[in-house]
């Protein structure tokens, strides 16, 4: 996999639905700057409200339609919580932390 | 003697916060002050997220069109040995959660980038009820049990 083709979008704090917004075009962007993979590390995200879990939703919808891949890693104990009530879990592929979505995304031959 | 300052089973607080959707930070910091180590933090967090859904519909429905007015929103909390309650009093107009409840879609669609706010506060309380006061506000109350923390 050449690194350019993955890029990572790091939001902090509260991603409600207009942080959120700003999060879906800031991966549109690594979309159109060649992005074939966007990790969406929410390590330093405390919390996600329903409207920030549906711009989150509609990120995917874009990477999609881009025929890109989208992974999420290090989520809250409150994302987990948002996610498990909302089955998020069937939407996203979440990873535990950067180093297992490295360890199974990027190094596969 | 046990320090039921720290640990506190019983307590009551409340919040006033203007009708805009950036105050949820302060709403939720205010709950985060709250936190009580004789609630599991699961129960703490699936409050917050409900919170989170009651404040942001006040703000959204409630309030609609009223954002000039200059209309509190009041958040109330109660922590008792066996539940918590979180209570959000808006001045909007009346409005039909029942009916609201009964007509959200059985199976939802998990790719709907928007209307799962009320669904979740279903799922996280024990008992979701709403009210018009006789002070012509509504109250929102979101009622989750919970077993002490040994």
């Amino acid at each position: 996999m050449n690194p350019d083709e993955v890029k990572i979008v790091r939001p902090e704090g509260l991603l409600d639905g207009v942080k959120a917004s700003q999060v879906r075009r800031d991966i549109s962007e690594c979309l159109e700057a060649g992005a074939r993979i966007v990790l969406l590390d929410l390590k330093d995200v405390t919390f996600i409200d329903s409207s920030g879990l549906g711009a989150l939703v509609s990120a995917l919808k874009t990477v999609r339609a881009a025929d890109a891949k989208m992974f999420i890693c290090s989520i809250s104990d409150q994302v987990k919580i948002l996610f498990e009530l909302t089955s998020m879990n069937r939407v996203f592929k979440v990873y535990a932390d950067r180093e297992e979505f490295e360890r199974n995304v990027l190094s596969s031959p | 003697m046990e320090d039921l300052s720290k640990s506190p089973q019983s307590q009551h607080a409340s919040l006033r916060v203007p009708t805009d959707l950036n105050a949820l930070v302060r709403v939720l910091e205010w709950f985060d002050r709250l936190e009580s180590p004789a609630v599991p933090q699961r129960i703490w967090l699936q409050c917050k997220t409900a919170l989170a859904e009651g404040f942001t519909n006040a703000v959204r429905h409630a309030h609609r069109d009223r954002g000039d007015d200059d209309l509190p929103i009041e958040v109330e909390f109660e922590q008792t040995p066996t539940y918590l309650e979180l209570r959000i009093l808006d001045s909007g107009p009346p409005f039909d959660l029942e009916g609201k409840l009964n007509n959200l879609p059985t199976s939802s669609d998990l790719h709907a980038t928007g209307g799962r706010g009320l669904k979740l506060m279903q799922c996280i309380a024990d008992r979701l009820s709403y009210k018009r006061l006789d002070d012509k506000r509504n109250c929102l109350s979101i009622l989750k049990y919970y077993e002490s923390e040994p």
